[in-house]
């Protein structure tokens, strides 16, 4: 590798200016002229029936342009995710607190929501059902007609009755996890501009903008050349920006009243109507010797996904796919119930099933080390994944060593750590757990990404990047690889707006796919534009391709070293002088090669697997129960670093959202029957809990079809740490918790 | 609604302006001004997104209502830069990774300046308390802190 190399340096991000300056325009920050505001009419029940909704007063509201209703939609009425399953506004029945019946267009957003308090809606409430278990029993409130089961997700390896047989410890256990929120700081927001064409241009906030585009083409009835869908500057995502509720709703309302329409969230809004992590319960049963040979496992999960699927069946997928961590288990039985509840709705959040599924193996590990009598580092040595291993759903295991590696230095930190005395009055505790996260969508699901780069006559690149920055730092890791790929500085590269009309389908910013799919679709961009650089330089040089070569940003005559390298801009501004424009693009394929197990349902598996451990030293009052995180060691194997300093920006922050699950984060039905809607209620980590120590150590194992070798990093942070922290809390003081978020209360009760 | 008059100095400009009684300072500014850096999260005090200064305090502007702040001062993120030359906490906010989405990163940006202006030389834990009302979901706050301690150290001329 070349020695000015731009890969691994923390180059300092693209679009930090202009957010530093204020700059950077989210939607809500738009300018207001020419637009209306719609109000978002939302369900106070969680299940009921609608008898009849009254618009007339609304209407007579001054300023009011409209109120649209589900008779409004002139498409698709229900469309989903995965599952076709979710009025685009209440049909019939409201299934969950939040639900979109109505929508009230105004000239501003008080005549708008005045207009929304005008609207009478006749709710006949129906009982509800919160729990995943209670809802699959017979006799259970219906959420939808079709039933409470969305997906049975069952997967068999081996035999797991055998595998009893011959365990001489057998554990069941049962954990518990939360619904909790990806808490974004911008609450989601979309506007959509009505065009006398007939065509809309809808901004977004979004991970998914061609997805976002392909719904609410279903939903209007429109070609996709009469919708244009374009990326505002993203506020956060984690998954849950996956949704396309608000920009669907916000594109109708334009088409409705033929006008610009902008719709932003409140934050009770987004905290009760947009898509959640799923909580669940994971019964557990494994089988070791007494040696430590982990030989069977059987877990069920039962995750509730709320009133409508969402992403819920991929999501209980690859938690099918995790659930056994990155243990060899030669006999498994996983089942996996995806359930209708009225709970928020449950879709894709950072970690997708996997945070759930680590918050049980890994204590499960720790609990039979105790039982066994064995180190806990010492057990999942003698069970961890090795090179040349296959997981139970038969996927040879890449980069296996980075386990044994992540392992070996999280033994010597854990060392360390519990040399470490605990404050006055406190008791100290270490927790370690390990970490498997998968990158990509699934086997079988389309999942490639295409991206361009355009050379501009003035010898700057453009990439138009087809997936959106969300804050993690895209763009910038894109345009650092592309710029070394084509031997440019990085401030010769240029990003284009996200339009879904001038940028290829990347695919959805998910899935911790990005820096790998990205990188190496612009590489092969890359090198496709020099080649196309290179044949019409030989045009315009009246000499052979063979004769020309390209470094950093001029061609070379070959057969005439006398002459000083070209520089690229005086043969683009020529093409451009020509009419032509020098483009190319390229789409990158994710690798689910001949050798992938074809016997799983679609959507499986999953075939690249990220790897690390978390270390985590806490200490506890014993008279308060409240835990204080005091330092965490994060190992993660990435492949190869591209930015340094955003990927330790993914790992904390990840760290700190793996912190709000283990300790804080829960959507809590209270007593009185609503879901918390606000965030003094909801807590989200704040700077005061963050320990004082976070440390990260990077290993570079490659992954051979990575770009440079690189691999994912954006869910795997946050997987390990409620594990971590839960083993912990037992190191610390003898008490196993078996759900989170781990509350003072339930320390204080198990003494 | 009866309209009030309201006087305001913004980054050093003095605005009057007539505006219903029922409205925040983060939507005067916001809406009226056009001064969008300082974003609203929440609404309710409980996020930081909207943390202005007024006649140097870090206050949240969405819990501020328009005639309370008559005839005070207010800085805003737009107003950080002087004569084109960036502050030492976007600098440092920029070179040390401590803006990801950039959402939070305008309140952010402006409880620190209050603490740094009234403490030249916070100890970390003074940090912490100065920001601890400002919600951060993406960075984990690590680079946030060292950011605004190599600012104070820019501002002391270390």
């Amino acid at each position: 590798m070349s020695e000015n190399t731009l890969i691994g340096k923390p180059e300092i991000r693209v679009d930090a200016w202009s957010k530093v300056t204020g700059q950077a325009e989210y939607i809500a920050d738009f300018p207001l002229e020419d637009v209306h505001f719609g109000y978002v009419l939302r369900s106070p029940h969680p299940h009921a029936s609608i008898r009849r909704i009254d618009i007339a007063k609304a209407l007579q509201i001054e300023g009011v342009l409209d109120v649209i209703t589900i008779e409004d939609v002139p498409g698709e009425k229900i469309v989903g995710d995965i599952i076709p399953d979710r009025p685009v506004l209440a049909q019939e029945k409201v299934r969950l607190v939040g639900e979109p019946v109505a929508i009230v267009v105004a000239t501003s957003k008080y005549v708008a929501e005045q207009g929304g308090k005008a609207v009478k809606v006749d709710y006949q409430p129906l009982i509800p059902v919160f729990d995943p278990v209670q809802a699959l029993e017979e006799g259970a409130p219906l959420v939808h007609a079709s039933g409470n089961l969305v997906s049975h997700i069952e997967v068999q390896d081996g035999d797991p009755k055998a595998g009893f047989q011959e365990a001489d410890l057998i554990l069941e256990e049962t954990f518990y996890v939360p619904h909790i929120y990806p808490g974004y700081l911008e609450p989601e927001a979309a506007q959509a501009q009505w065009n006398p064409d007939g065509s809309l241009i809808v901004w977004v906030s979004s991970q998914k903008p061609f997805h976002d585009r392909h719904l609410i083409c279903q939903v209007l009835g429109l070609p996709e050349e009469k919708v244009i869908v374009r990326v505002a500057t993203v506020g956060g995502a984690f998954g849950g920006k996956e949704d396309s509720s608000l920009a669907i709703l916000a594109a109708l309302a334009a088409w409705k009243t033929k006008t610009t329409v902008r719709l932003v969230n409140t934050r009770e809004e987004s905290l009760l109507a947009h898509p959640k992590r799923h909580s669940g319960q994971l019964h557990y049963k494994a089988g070791f010797k007494k040696d430590g040979t982990l030989v069977t496992m059987q877990v069920t999960s039962y995750l509730d996904t709320g009133a409508y699927a969402s992403y819920g069946p991929a999501v209980g997928q690859l938690h099918s796919e995790v659930v056994t961590g990155p243990y060899k288990v030669p006999n498994v039985r996983v089942d996996t119930y995806v359930v209708y509840t009225n709970s928020p709705i449950a879709g894709a959040m950072r970690g997708f099933g996997a945070p759930q599924a680590n918050f049980a193996a890994e204590s499960l590990m720790d609990i039979a080390a105790g039982k066994l009598g064995i180190h806990p580092v010492d057990l999942r040595r003698k069970n961890i994944w090795r090179p040349g291993d296959r997981s139970y759903t038969r996927v040879r295991i890449n980069q296996a060593e980075s386990l044994q590696l992540s392992l070996e230095i999280a033994e010597k930190e854990y060392r360390r750590l519990k040399e470490i005395p605990a404050s006055p009055g406190k008791v100290s505790g270490v927790g370690l757990s390990l970490s498997v996260q998968t990158m990509g969508l699934g086997f079988r699901v389309p999942d490639d990404s295409a991206h361009a780069l355009e050379w501009l006559p003035d010898g700057r690149v453009r990439l138009y990047l087809g997936a959106p920055e969300l804050g993690q730092g895209l763009m910038t890791v894109a345009a650092q690889i592309t710029a070394d790929a084509l031997g440019l500085s990085l401030d010769k590269i240029e990003i284009a707006l996200l339009d879904t009309s001038q940028v290829p389908d990347g695919g959805v910013s998910c899935a911790s796919r990005m820096t790998y799919s990205v990188g190496n679709a612009t590489i092969m961009a890359s090198r496709q534009l020099i080649q196309g650089l290179i044949e019409e330089a030989a045009k315009l040089l009246d000499v052979e391709p063979a004769a020309l070569y390209y470094e950093k940003g001029h061609v070379v005559r070959k057969d005439r070293p006398d002459l000083a390298p070209i520089p690229v801009s005086e043969i683009t501004s020529r093409l451009a002088e020509n009419g032509q424009i020098l483009k190319r693009q390229a789409v990158f394929s994710f690798p689910y090669g001949p050798e992938t197990p074809d016997h799983l349902p679609i959507g499986m598996p999953h075939v690249l697997f990220c790897f690390g451990a978390h270390v985590i030293r806490v200490e506890v009052d014993p008279e308060l129960g409240t835990i204080e995180p005091k330092e965490i060691v994060a190992i993660h194997d990435v492949g190869k670093i591209i930015n340094r300093s955003t990927l330790e920006g993914q790992v904390e922050g990840a760290i700190s959202m793996g912190l709000g699950y283990a300790l804080m984060e829960e959507m809590k039905l209270k007593p009185d029957g609503k879901w918390v809607d606000n965030l003094t209620e909801y807590l989200l980590p704040t700077i005061m809990d963050m320990p004082p120590i976070i440390k990260t150590v990077f290993l570079e194992v490659p992954e051979e079809s990575g770009p440079h070798g690189a691999k994912g990093i954006g869910e795997m942070g946050l997987t390990p740490v409620a594990s971590a922290v839960a083993n912990a809390v037992y190191d610390a003081i003898g008490v196993r918790v078996k759900a989170i978020p781990i509350r003072p209360e339930a320390i204080i009760k198990s003494k | 609604m009866q309209r009030i008059q309201v006087s305001l100095k913004v980054n050093g400009k003095k605005y009057r302006l007539e505006t219903p009684p029922n409205r925040t300072l983060l939507e005067v500014l916001r809406e009226d001004l056009g001064l969008t850096g300082a974003k609203d999260g929440c609404s309710s005090g409980e996020c930081g997104a909207c943390t202005v200064l007024l006649d140097g305090r870090a206050v949240n502007s969405c819990l501020v209502l328009i005639g309370s702040a008559d005839g005070h001062s207010i800085e805003t993120v737009e107003g950080l830069q002087k004569a084109g030359m960036p502050h030492p906490l976007q600098k440092a906010f920029v070179e040390k990774g401590a803006v990801q989405c950039g959402f939070c990163t305008p309140g952010m940006l402006m409880a620190a300046k209050a603490l740094l202006d009234q403490n030249p030389k916070p100890d970390e834990e003074q940090i912490r308390t100065a920001l601890a009302g400002n919600l951060c979901r993406c960075t984990g706050y690590t680079k946030i802190i060292d950011a605004v301690q190599e600012a104070a150290k820019e501002l002391r001329y270390e």
